[in-house]
């Protein structure tokens, strides 16, 4: 083929210049080498003798939270923990012993902290007690002497004003843990070390990369003690050139929030479990997330103790989760108003029609139930949402397809994320047709629709898609996306990002079916006969809304019927309000769920109520005044204190009624809405979790572990 | 007959065995061994503390498979070029689709027994495949552009496919070695000239797009050693430092304080040619340093004195292998290079590295030996 000789000879040329080329190459490396070794080397040989130059990291501030009135609410303070250094640390047993006394903690601890990070460079400091008192610092600096290799070290931490309010929303800061550093570093594409804090829920985990800041350094020439010396510059300092690096505040937050509205919702919900959350139906901006029961977000980041989060995960309450944008609840008779609304559009339901509600509807083989045990008699669209009649919704879901309900329902904002910018948000349920078949290939039973139309079975909703929902009827059907940072800006108070309204749908909603369920809404709270009208009436809110119960279990209807105090506590229906304020002219939409809280009326409403107030008093204080003077013109006046009769309360709010019992087994939906809440939040399959139609499912208990997806990794 | 034969055989291919690829490895090997046991004698860790067994164990298994490769024919490597270079592609095609995470870089295949890390043997592979490819390929007519089109392809594509892992280092180390063996197959001067134009505008819009953050910063970090951010200047200014300090003789075996007292990060792998001179000074990486020209020079006076040109083409490909690890190593190490996270060949700890010289020895030996043997 060819000749190889001549073909190496060909070569040859390239081959000797290849090897001086590396020649030259090497020779440079000997020259770099002697340039080191040579040239520098005395000097260079006095460094490593006493190299005691330490490149000491200063950690940025993370931007801080501000409330839409710039009042402060998450704010970065300082904190002193104690350290030893190992490699400087001299007669060990004697210090440590002295150490642990000062600190008034036992000397296995100290022991224990270094052992655990026995494995880093020994010149690396090691904390053995976080979040020292001043006292404390004060001794072992003066002591210093005494104390070879014990250091005090300056952290920045986080500090929440408001402490357990609104804590979800915030979120907390920790440690990144050794099984999120690899994901995280590629995911972000950032260097991130053992030991950096890093936002783990809430706004921290969302807003990180953002208000994180840039770290900086500084060199410090430390004795040989460990201690930090002062550096001197001269001429031959082989260091002279050395920089140091000031760290980069992150920028701040202003949030859409109002704090007074915050501690309002708070306390109105203190105690119990629930959420509330108040969105302006104009723009999308969120005023109130709160969700109870909570946790206090400093500790985290004082890192006082390390099973707080254990503590807390193994709560069976789940204070870590966010009830308003990571729980989803079967909105009940809440959903009412949303089925109103498609029916009015589609014309299956007139602003004049009547239907009699004898407390009984059959269909099929199967009887549903009213809330009310013997009917409300002659019902029109105004008296089905003012009174809460299901029998008036079970008959539009016999004429309606669940299809077209879900439809209008969707475009209103349920069924999908909300598309806020807060992490683990869940999507919630509308179900159809074709949602049903996909998950466990059956056809969709009129039956099913029923349960639907009046907010049980498959329907879910987190409580701020059903507040923006109301939104949607408030403002005459503009869906927003809801956000919660209003401005980003620098220390200086540069502006880097200003957040506006995003508009991410118009529902085509004839100015009649506005009017018609706003009307009846308005009823809801402000005609004697409305379900809310005992907790809403007479504060000057000018409040529209919905009530609604939320069975957490099945019950026979004999159950369903009985008083709902009077049961184990777990079992109690979930109480929901969401409505709108002021009615004639609407500017903000609440929604609040009080688990277990039996009524909606007298759980939720007040909760809502304490909101809207707040803000009509903070924001329109005269048309706050203008209310009052009206209500009190018409001689409403509001008891400052209800005393609970509960055989009133019976008559006053309203129960929502699946099947009873002994026709559970001829199919329908059967389902209660915690199973579906583990199907849907957690990353089961939906199917398998789900009771069979045709298995009278006897009382399930909550499967709580299951669901608890949130936080600390 | 042929039984009388054997033992006369053996007695012959011994005598005709070529000895200095190995015997050269064998004494870098031993400096090595002795100045990782120095580097990491004084840790209290205990993981570090048995590295050098670690690495003996490794090294052994090195010279029995580069022992064991050099009885191969070199034809047999000719004509397995290509399924050995597809089968590794395949190897670092998986190693992203279904590779082990180690800190952020997709590096490994995982097969139960044993880790493989294909980026090494892709280095060999890819001598392999080109050697071929230019030895059958009108190897009479200079490269130009066109010559370098389909050679290009098969070097660029394992290239990006460890580059994106990320290893941008080994990476780069395969586009050295493409580049080294491109330039002994005659590369006109002319397009030498187009490609470093070429070359540095891409390295600019690389910079700029293609780094991820750290390694962005290991290039800030090259230029202003006192200002960065990441921790990777103060490595560098510790490597100085510990390389100075040793001065002309150094301060003796086990002496490094620099090493000891853990100022010097990662020592026992991309730093211990700065532990070397801590220890040994100029005269003693001096020594070290001829070494390694030996052993590279006897690669490239292979290529001269082989009788077919696949081989010779093999050859300077493996000795580009052995230079462009040493050189980088010790150039980062001394600070005329940026840290990349290159190891010193048979001084650095890593067993994948080890075995990827083993094999290369191996390789040469075979075609050493096959002027007579065979």
């Amino acid at each position: 083929m060819f000749d190889h000789e001549a073909l190496i000879k060909l070569h040859r040329a390239r081959a000797n210049l290849i090897a001086n080329i590396i020649l030259l190459l090497f020779s440079l490396v000997l020259a770099r080498l002697w340039y080191l070794q040579v040239y520098k080397g005395k000097q260079l040989l006095n460094y490593s003798l006493q190299n005691r130059l330490r490149r000491e990291e200063i950690e940025a501030p993370r931007g801080m939270f501000f409330d839409r009135n710039g009042s402060l609410i998450v704010n970065n303070v300082p904190r002193f923990d104690a350290a030893v250094i190992p490699q400087y640390l001299q007669n060990k047993k004697e210090t440590i012993r002295k150490l642990a006394e000062i600190l008034e903690m036992p000397e296995d601890a100290v022991y224990k902290a270094m052992a655990k990070k026995s494995n880093i460079a020994s010149y690396k400091s090691v904390v053995v007690k976080k979040n020292i008192s001043r006292k404390e610092v004060a001794i072992i600096e003066t002591q210093n002497d005494e104390l070879p290799g014990v250091a005090v070290e300056m952290v920045v931490s986080r500090e929440y004003v408001d402490r357990e309010v609104g804590a979800h929303l915030l979120g907390y800061i920790s440690e990144i843990s050794s099984s999120q550093l690899p994901r995280y570093r590629s995911r972000d594409n950032f260097d991130y070390k053992l030991g950096d804090f890093i936002g783990q829920s809430g706004l921290e985990q969302q807003l990180d990369r953002i208000i994180r800041g840039q770290n900086g350094y500084e060199f410090v020439e430390v004795d040989a003690m460990g201690r930090r010396k002062i550096r001197v510059k001269s001429e031959d300092d082989f260091f002279k050139e050395i920089k140091s690096k000031p760290a980069i505040p992150g920028p701040n937050v202003m949030l859409t929030i109002d704090r007074d509205m915050q501690l309002s919702a708070f306390n109105a919900l203190q105690g119990r479990e629930g959420a509330a959350v108040a969105v302006d139906v104009n723009t999308g901006e969120i005023l109130t997330m709160v969700s109870v029961p909570s946790f206090d977000p400093s500790s985290f980041s004082k890192g006082l103790s390390n099973n707080y989060w254990g503590v807390l995960s193994n709560d069976p309450r789940r204070p870590l989760r966010d009830r308003v944008i990571q729980e989803h609840y079967s909105p009940g008779s809440t959903f009412k108003p949303l089925v109103a609304v498609a029916a009015l559009e589609e014309g299956e339901a007139e602003e004049k029609g009547e239907i009699g509600c004898t407390g009984q509807f059959p269909m099929g083989r199967k009887v549903f139930h009213c809330w009310k045990k013997h009917g409300h008699g002659s019902v029109d669209i105004y008296r089905s949402i003012r009174e809460s009649c299901d029998t008036f919704y079970y008959r539009l879901g016999k004429r309606m397809d669940i299809n077209t309900i879900a439809h209008y329902v969707k475009s209103m904002g349920l069924g999908h994320k909300t598309g806020i910018a807060l992490p683990r948000e869940v999507a919630g349920l509308m179900p159809d047709r074709e949602w049903k078949k996909k998950r466990n290939g059956e056809d969709w039973m009129l039956g099913e629709t029923l349960s639907c139309v009046i907010g049980q079975s498959y329907v879910l909703a987190t409580p701020l898609q059903l507040a923006l929902a109301y939104a949607v009827i408030a403002n005459g059907g503009k869906l927003y996306r809801p956000y919660v940072v209003k401005r980003i800006f620098t220390n200086s108070g540069k502006t880097i990002k200003t957040f506006s309204p995003e508009l991410l749908s118009k529902v085509n909603l004839s100015p009649r079916t506005v009017q018609i369920v706003q009307e009846a809404l308005r009823q809801v709270v402000n005609d004697p006969k409305g379900t809310a009208y005992y907790y809403g009436h007479g504060r000057g809110i000018a409040l529209a809304g919905k009530t609604g119960t939320a069975q957490v279990i099945k019950m026979s209807a004999e159950k369903l019927f009985a008083k709902c105090e009077e049961t184990e506590y777990k079992y109690r229906h979930h109480g929901l309000f969401i409505g709108y304020a002021p009615y004639d002219d609407p500017k903000i939409a609440v929604a609040a769920i009080v688990e277990h809280g039996c009524h909606g009326a007298s759980a939720a409403t007040p909760v809502v109520v304490d909101i809207v107030a707040t803000y009509l008093k903070k924001f329109y204080p005269e048309l706050h005044q203008k209310y009052l003077q009206e209500e009190k013109s018409k001689g409403i006046l509001f008891r400052a204190v209800p005393t609970i009769d509960s055989s009133k309360l019976q008559e006053e709010d309203e129960d929502t009624v699946l099947l009873e019992d002994e026709d559970a087994g001829h199919g329908g939906s059967s389902s209660t809405s915690q199973n579906l809440i583990d199907g849907v939040l957690g990353n089961k399959k939906l199917t398998p979790t789900l009771p069979v139609p045709g298995i009278n499912s006897s009382v399930r208990e909550e499967d709580d572990d299951q669901q608890n997806e949130n936080g600390g990794d | 007959m042929v039984e009388s034969n054997l033992p006369s055989k053996y007695a012959y291919a011994l005598r005709r065995y070529d000895f200095s690829f190995f015997g050269t490895m064998i004494v870098i090997f031993i400096i090595g061994i002795l100045n990782l046991y120095s580097a990491t004698h004084a840790t209290n860790d205990k993981a570090l503390l048995d590295l050098y067994k670690t690495q003996a164990i490794w090294f052994c298994i090195s010279i029995v498979v580069g022992v064991s490769i050099s009885f191969i024919r070199p034809k047999t490597f000719f004509r397995y070029s290509y399924v050995v270079y597809g089968i590794n592609v395949i190897l670092l095609v998986l190693v992203l689709l279904i590779g082990v995470k180690v800190l952020g870089a997709k590096r490994w295949l995982d097969l139960g027994v044993l880790r493989l890390q294909p980026s090494e043997m892709m280095k060999i592979s890819i001598v392999l495949v080109l050697a071929r490819w230019y030895s059958k390929f009108n190897p009479e007519v200079d490269v130009g552009l066109k010559e370098m089109i389909i050679p290009g392809i098969l070097a660029l594509v394992p290239a990006v496919l460890v580059i994106v892992e990320p290893d941008l280092g080994t990476g780069l180390v395969l586009l050295l070695i493409f580049f080294i063996i491109t330039f002994y197959r005659r590369l006109k001067w002319k397009t030498i000239i187009l490609l470093v134009i070429l070359g540095i505008a891409t390295s600019g819009v690389m910079y700029k797009f293609g780094l991820k953050e750290y390694q962005r910063q290991r290039v800030i970090t090259f230029l202003d050693p006192w200002g960065d951010a990441q921790g990777y200047g103060y490595n560098a200014i510790q490597s100085e430092i510990a390389i100075g300090s040793g001065q002309l003789f150094g301060k003796g075996f086990k002496k490094s304080s620099q090493a000891s007292l853990s100022y010097l990060p990662e020592n026992h792998t991309d730093f211990v040619f700065s532990i070397f001179n801590e220890e040994h000074g100029l005269f003693g990486s001096l020594v070290l340093i001829t070494m390694y020209v030996v052993l590279i020079m006897r690669f490239i006076w292979l290529a001269t004195s082989v009788v077919n040109f696949y081989d010779a083409v093999v050859s300077i490909g493996l000795m580009s292998i052995f230079f462009w690890h040493t050189f980088i190593n010790m150039s980062m190490v001394t600070g005329l290079l940026p840290i990349v996270g290159i190891p010193l060949p048979l001084m650095s700890y890593g067993g994948s590295s080890l075995l990827t010289f083993g094999i290369c020895c191996g390789i040469a030996t075979s075609i050493s030996n096959s002027r007579n043997l065979f």
